[in-house]
């Protein structure tokens, strides 16, 4: 018995060490967003369209087009796949309630774009640099 | 010839690049899908088709066009061909307006613009956005979708955060909807000859309410628009005998309300959802020279749904409705109850596939007698649909 919980404990740590080795993506927004963080929730309704403010403050999402940082942002905090996420979107787009983010190819065009644009907030990988633009703690 | 036309705006479409065009110095954007269906049922006659002999007459293009020039202030319109048997073969303007979003607590939208009202209102027209090839045809039926679709007016929305209470969404609408003579809720008049040269135009105003609970995934909601008594010409034709003479007169739907009660729980791969609804309008008929007559109906409808979805590309699902015409005498054409259960695959985020069988019981909704010279009670009906979005 105590061996089956020892064991149960173990792949349970060890599947949370694998939820956090797996969102290696950062929140990053232009200086003008004046939160410097942002619960979960708020983020999902960010990037589905259901907000457009963090803090009293209107925010503009940017999502990568494609690679391992957009999917790992999907489904860290949105819970869908890249077809799911953009289909979506396009039922906003289709009845006229929302417009398709801006999507970019590549971290440095989001970071280029975010550090340049008033409100803008995206996701990058986490190893990648980020001057001219500040982070945003996930809670 | 609306064929080689569906067939040219299909070619345009895919001729743009894959992904949407975003025309960055003008913040424009150019999004479209479109879709073919092909329907087959064991016995009876099914949307105006000829579904007992597999039928390909269901087609749809849409194409969009948006810029949000400033963060607050997007512009749109949005064109639609559709085509189902005979319910329609046109162009039409999906929506067209200027939206205005103060902040998420206020936004106004002015134009053509949808009407939001129940679950699904908004987007049942919108084939890509839902797995079900036809939804709940009870509560949303694509033959006489028009008289639900959109006004030219206005809608006030926003969403108010409850802290721990959740989000209450709020959406108002008014303005003037335009029902074609063609409209599904105008076919039994048609088949006796009766048709709607203009149309009729008539007033709405409603609301909804939707309260996303502070329950993760868990959303209530209703809804109500009302409308005013409205009459509109009409011409009846004998559809039968030697005198071919026609008569005019007048139609006038009585006012009504509908209402509309709904709940989604969404919550990682399941969804579930249910909703109930009424409409008692009556249509009467004064013909120079004839008597009055009315059509009455008082047509209550729900149902249960629930999807799954299975891998990232493959979604199964079911649901059941049923609705009746209480003011209906008993029999087959006072009730529609019918199981379905489908299967969406999503190829990539472009391309997907629909496959859907319903098990019908009654003829209330989507059975003309144009091509049903016999009505049977029950009808199997298998849908394939195939669609492109970008």
């Amino acid at each position: 018995m105590k061996k089956l919980l020892f064991a149960f404990l173990f792949v349970a740590s060890a599947s949370i060490f694998v939820v956090q080795a797996k969102a290696q993506v950062i929140v990053i927004a232009n200086n003008s967003v004046k939160a410097n963080e942002v619960s979960k929730n708020d983020l999902k309704d960010i990037f589905t369209g259901a907000s457009t403010s963090i803090g009293g403050g209107n925010v503009v999402p940017i999502l990568l087009k494609a690679g391992t940082a957009h999917e790992e942002f999907l489904q860290a905090y949105i819970g869908k796949n890249d077809a799911a996420y953009r289909a979506g979107w396009r039922s906003l787009v289709f009845s006229g309630q929302g417009t398709m983010p801006k999507s970019l190819e590549g971290d440095a065009a989001v970071v280029e774009f975010v550090a340049h644009t008033p409100g803008a907030i995206g996701y990058i990988g986490k190893a990648s640099p980020h001057e001219g633009v500040k982070t945003l703690q996930v809670r | 010839m609306k064929r080689l036309l569906v067939g040219a705006m299909a070619l345009a479409l895919g001729a743009v690049p894959a992904t949407a065009q975003s025309l960055d110095d003008l913040n424009i954007q150019i999004h479209g899908y479109a879709t073919q269906g092909f329907l087959y049922s064991n016995q009876n006659n099914v949307l105006t088709t000829h579904s007992s002999d597999g039928s390909p007459a269901w087609d749809e293009a849409v194409l969009n066009l948006g810029a949000q020039p400033i963060p607050k202030l997007r512009v749109g319109v949005q064109a639609r061909y559709f085509l189902l048997g005979n319910y329609g073969n046109t162009f039409t303007l999906d929506w067209a307006q200027a939206d205005y979003k103060v902040d998420d607590r206020f936004g106004l939208r002015v134009g053509k613009v949808k009407m939001p009202v129940g679950l699904f209102n908004e987007t049942q027209d919108i084939d890509p956005s839902y797995m079900f090839a036809l939804l709940p045809q009870g509560v949303y039926s694509i033959a006489s979708r028009t008289t639900l679709l959109s006004v030219y007016g206005g809608n006030a929305y926003g969403a108010l955060k409850l802290n721990q209470l959740g989000t209450l969404e709020y959406r108002a609408f008014g303005g003037v909807r335009e029902i074609s003579g063609d409209d599904g809720n105008f076919l039994a008049a048609r088949e006796s000859g009766i048709t709607l040269p203009q149309g009729l135009a008539a007033i709405s105003v409603g609301a909804t309410l939707r309260w996303r609970l502070p329950v993760q995934g868990l959303m209530i909601g209703a809804s109500d628009f009302y409308n005013p008594q409205k009459s509109a010409p009409i011409v009846s034709t004998p559809t039968s005998g030697a005198n071919v003479t026609s008569t005019n007169g007048t139609i006038t739907v009585t006012a009504f309300h509908e209402p509309f009660y709904f709940v989604k729980y969404e919550e990682g791969r399941f969804l579930l959802a249910g909703e109930f609804n009424k409409i008692s309008p009556h249509q009467i008929f004064a013909l120079t020279g004839q008597a009055t007559r009315a059509s009455i109906s008082d047509d209550r409808a729900w149902y249960g749904m629930a999807t799954y979805k299975v891998t990232g590309k493959l979604t199964a699902g079911s649901y059941y409705n049923q609705a009746f015409n209480v003011a209906a005498p008993l029999g087959p054409k006072r009730y529609f109850k019918d199981w379905t259960v489908s299967g969406r695959y999503d190829f990539n985020q472009y391309l997907y596939a629909k496959a859907e069988e319903h098990f019908i019981d009654g003829t209330l909704y989507g059975f003309d007698t144009t091509l049903n010279s016999i009505l049977l009670p029950t009808t199997k009906l298998t849908i394939l649909k195939f669609g492109v979005s970008f």
